[in-house]
């Protein structure tokens, strides 16, 4: 009866921005980066992949609540670099692969495909 | 791109009901989303509306609603081109946004009558119950199955209603799941001690296990390494092929990622802009 309705954990709503970036005010070079309407899917992807980066000296997640349905990213970098840049970096990076993986797959469905005709 | 894996996939087995494959040289975060998105948020096509005519069945209107929903309806072929009925322009349902299906049965012989998917009809035959793909083909491209059982009438009892199939994913309801199970598995020998067999040798060993020696059960130690090789095996529900499954996953993942980009490269530019 009072249940939640089953959109709202992917329907970004008109007063919703679906990322903010609030820099940290007590420790330079941090902030805290607000995704609306994500989960773990991609905030541990995330996370993941700004630790690849030397420049980042701190990356984490949590999702706030399991019925707030946004994800908060902590993100602290060395001072020739910005959380913010850190995190285009880290997303380019992950679409790169994301896109190799799809080719890849592709690939491997050819050559299974040409396996078995040849058997 | 300059901390972006190279991973490399091969496919160990495609069936209609499932595919094996293993992705290697990719983090477990990415793996791991890769089977997440892949349940909750590939679109398919299922009943999503349904209007009654008839219905002295013993079921309520509401039950058999539930249990036409949960049917699934082949989509490879049309849902990449459908609207979510809640971004599209028409009133309620339109061909672009829906696929309409027609149920009539009456029960006019002492002997019970089974209602199943296949007595739906559908507008559009590219959208059909899984178990009606294909019957009337010479060399059907999916294997005869079952019919999927509604609901059983008995003489003089009716059932008449009108259905829209909608797009939809997993995260607003299961039935739009188009995987009927995902299996994802790393490490097979336990070398990585991310769990804790108390005696090894009392658990059966993986199908992928690379152990030779038949008395061993678990390889040694080695705390440097960390996951590096993913083993999937996708079962599909019917709804989409299973290497569909994952092509339309890992492209769901893509879409995010840049759509996040874009957003993301807004907001940092709309920071440098001198406050008004
Ligand atoms: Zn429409």
């Amino acid at each position: 009866m009072n249940a939640p309705a089953p959109f709202e954990s992917f329907i970004l709503f008109d007063e919703e921005k679906k990322i903010i970036i609030e820099p940290e005010t007590k420790v330079p070079n941090a902030a805290m980066i607000t995704i609306n309407k994500e989960d773990h899917t991609l905030g541990n992807m995330i996370r993941c992949q700004l630790l690849k980066d030397p420049h980042v000296l701190f990356s984490g997640y949590k999702q706030t609540h399991p019925l707030e349905h946004k994800i908060v990213i902590r993100v602290q970098t060395t001072p020739e670099y910005t959380p913010a840049e850190a995190m285009k970096t880290a997303l380019k990076d992950l679409l790169v692969e994301v896109r190799s993986m799809e080719h890849r797959f592709k690939e491997a469905l050819e050559d299974y495909k040409d396996t078995k005709k040849q058997e | 791109m300059p901390y972006a894996n190279q991973p490399s996939i091969h496919i160990r087995e495609l069936s209609q009901e499932n595919v094996k494959f293993h992705i290697e040289d990719t983090d477990l975060s990415v793996a791991n989303s890769v089977r997440r998105i892949m349940i909750a948020e590939t679109p398919t096509m299922a009943i999503d509306w349904v209007q009654f005519e008839a219905n002295s069945t013993v079921l309520s209107d509401e039950f058999i609603a539930h249990r036409i929903g949960m049917i699934p309806l082949t989509s490879d072929d049309v849902v990449d081109g459908m609207k979510y009925t809640r971004e599209c322009e028409c009133e309620d349902f339109c061909r672009q946004c829906s696929v309409e299906f027609e149920l009539h049965v009456q029960c006019k012989d002492s002997e019970t009558y089974h209602v199943t998917s296949a007595n739906l009809r559908s507008s559009d035959a590219r959208v059909v119950p899984v178990t009606s793909k294909g019957q009337d083909d010479d060399a059907p491209e999916y294997d005869r199955q079952e019919d999927i059982l509604i609901i059983k009438l008995r003489k003089g009892q009716e059932l008449k209603l009108r259905a829209y199939a909608k797009k939809g994913f997993g995260k607003e309801h299961a039935k739009w799941n188009p995987t009927a199970g995902v299996a994802f598995e790393y490490d097979p020998d336990n070398s990585l001690r991310h769990t804790l067999y108390p005696k090894p040798e009392e658990w059966p060993k993986s199908e992928y296990s690379e152990l030779v020696e038949e008395d061993q059960h678990e390889a040694p130690y080695s705390y440097e390494n960390k996951p590096n090789k993913f083993y999937f095996n996708v079962e599909a529900s019917g709804a989409l092929k299973p290497e569909n499954i994952v092509l339309m996953g890992i492209a769901g993942l893509k879409k995010k990622l840049s759509d996040l980009l874009t957003q993301l490269t807004t907001e940092m530019h709309g920071e440098m802009l001198p406050a008004n």
